[in-house]
């Protein structure tokens, strides 16, 4: 099986969809779950809201793999043997990579950020859950941006079910 | 439109499509790199104190609230000030272990210790220094009780059992003069500092200038820690300390100036370096005739408005309390600052450690006015900070 230069780039784009978003995702939750291992050490009832503060940047790299499993799929990478693919076609799949990629970065940092200071609030006042995930989940909004714009970019590039 | 990008490709001086887009990778790859470090440096600096700082946090959370400190300021004695603190988790098992300041005072250390074993390791050195307090703060105890012919038990009664010496204090316990306690401290650097201050000692026969050596020590040793911060929150833990420094520096300048003290008097007890307030201001300021002359060559400083608001009362009363008062509010507000401005660093530490010493000092004034007879609830919260 000889890959072709579009087919290659489709997985430069899926490459890079789960790689940003997972470093993005990675980062931040280890940041949130250092918080909510200090909040349990002081705290053993902190466990349950910790792990949601934790996991909440979790969701980065889920949109980050869907797009990337999408591309593959559509590029026939997997479950196929790889479709003809041009090269416009394959930039678009690193368009649409770098999107959920660089978006869920920005937003998997920042989630956990906020995360691990909710938790340092929560564990300090408990009345600030809520207020707490309110503010954790603001950053999700750009990983939804994101992930929008890299299903619209497969789309008008016939990646997505072609 | 496939043969109009062959020939734009062609007219950049590539052969064909496939060099190009090699190209365009490597460029990618650069700028993922970039983008990498750029998004992760400043990473580095809050990712060591999301862990401590939860902790912190969870401590703070447990700061005795103003309705909690009203309700122990209106127990009717001294067993129900310990019985209501016996009630509360993070006091009661030395509350069971020691006598009710003793009890405070070791909550307070234990605090210290367990900080010092939590923050990131750039800071890990300035708060062992800051550990040497307890040391520091044993071997005076030890000092005085000495002086004032306790018996053993009652000395070991002050003593905390924190810092680097607590597993060798018995042999200071049982030293019979100040010149034993020196012996008993070989080896360690209190030797040398008490050593040096020793003929002050036996001249006037006051503890003062022993005590005075191991403070200056102390802060001496702080400051040069926290001298070379490698980045923003130990940049803040500086200003925080060097805040303390001036703080101390200029009590003792003030209290100096209320007696007549003169700069040869004042100078050995002073911290040269300090932090705003450096070496030549500090000369000037010892050099100052009274009071009021410190306070004004003050202006230009962050010291020099609140000294100013708290003069009256100091002419009024002739105590330099409120001045001093003052100042420590000064270093509190510090920290309350710091806790603000870089909540992702160093700031909650800060302002915990700010809010714990303020509760501990409170605590004491109840303990020992519930001591007194007579003592009213309205003094006692006349006294609190």
């Amino acid at each position: 099986m000889v890959l072709e230069i579009g087919a290659a780039l489709v997985a430069i784009g899926a490459g890079v969809a789960i790689g940003f978003a997972g470093l993005g995702s990675g980062l931040g939750q280890g940041i949130a779950a250092a918080g909510g291992v200090g909040a349990v050490a002081e705290d053993k009832g902190m466990f349950a809201q910790g792990l949601i503060f934790a996991v909440l940047a979790e969701t980065q790299a889920i949109y980050g793999l869907l797009i990337a499993i999408l591309l593959m799929l559509g590029a026939g990478l997997i479950g196929g043997t790889p479709k003809p693919i041009s090269v416009a076609a394959g930039l678009a799949a690193v368009g649409a990579g770098a999107a959920i990629g660089f978006a869920g970065l920005g937003s998997g940092i920042g989630q956990g950020i906020t995360g691990a200071s909710s938790v340092g609030a929560v564990v300090e006042d408990k009345d600030m859950f809520a207020q707490g995930l309110i503010f954790a989940v603001l950053s999700e909004t750009q990983a939804i941006y994101g992930l929008l714009v890299a299903i619209l970019i497969m789309l008008g590039a016939s990646l997505l079910g072609a | 439109m496939a043969d109009g990008i062959i020939s734009i490709v062609a007219q950049m001086g590539f052969p064909s499509i496939d060099p190009l887009l090699g190209l365009l990778a490597l460029v990618g790859l650069i700028v993922g790199a970039i983008v990498i470090v750029v998004v992760i440096r400043p990473l580095l600096d809050i990712f060591p104190y999301a862990y401590p700082n939860a902790r912190v946090r969870a401590r703070t959370g447990k700061i005795l609230t103003e309705k909690q400190l009203t309700e122990i300021i209106e127990s009717n004695d001294l067993t129900e000030v310990t019985n209501y603190l016996r009630g509360l988790p993070d006091y009661a098992k030395y509350i069971d272990q020691y006598p009710l300041e003793k009890a405070l005072d070791t909550h307070l250390a234990d605090n210290y210790e367990t900080l010092t074993k939590i923050v990131p390791k750039d800071i890990k050195p300035i708060f062992s220094v800051l550990l040497q307090k307890w040391d520091i703060r044993n071997i005076k105890s030890i000092i005085a009780a000495k002086e004032a012919d306790l018996s053993r038990e009652e000395t070991v009664n002050l003593i905390v059992p924190f810092g680097e010496l607590k597993d060798s204090l018995d042999k200071l316990l049982d030293a019979k003069n100040i010149t034993e306690i020196i012996n008993g401290l070989e080896g360690t650097a209190y030797a040398h500092v008490l050593d040096e201050a020793l003929p002050a000692y036996q001249k006037t026969g006051m503890v003062l200038p022993l005590e005075a050596s191991l403070d200056k020590f102390f802060l001496e040793n702080l400051l040069t820690a926290a001298s070379n911060p490698s980045d923003e929150s130990a940049r803040a833990l500086h200003s925080y300390i060097g805040t303390q420094i001036d703080a101390a520096n200029l009590s003792i300048i003030l209290r100096a100036k209320a007696e007549g003290l003169m700069y040869d008097d004042i100078q050995p007890y002073i911290i040269s370096d300090g932090y705003q307030i450096r070496e030549w201001k500090l000369k000037d300021l010892m050099e100052s005739e009274s009071v009021g002359n410190v306070v004004s060559s003050l202006d230009g400083t962050e010291y020099a408005q609140i000294l100013t608001d708290a003069l009256p009362e100091y002419t009024k009363t002739g105590s330099v309390a409120p001045l001093e008062a003052a100042l420590d509010e000064k270093v509190r507000q510090t920290a309350k600052a710091l806790s603000v401005k870089i909540p992702f660093g160093i700031g909650p530490i800060v302002g915990f450690l700010s809010k714990k010493e303020k509760e501990i000092r409170n605590l004491k004034v109840i303990t020992r006015a519930k001591r007194e007879i007579g003592f009213s609830n309205s003094k006692i919260k006349e006294l609190l900070v």
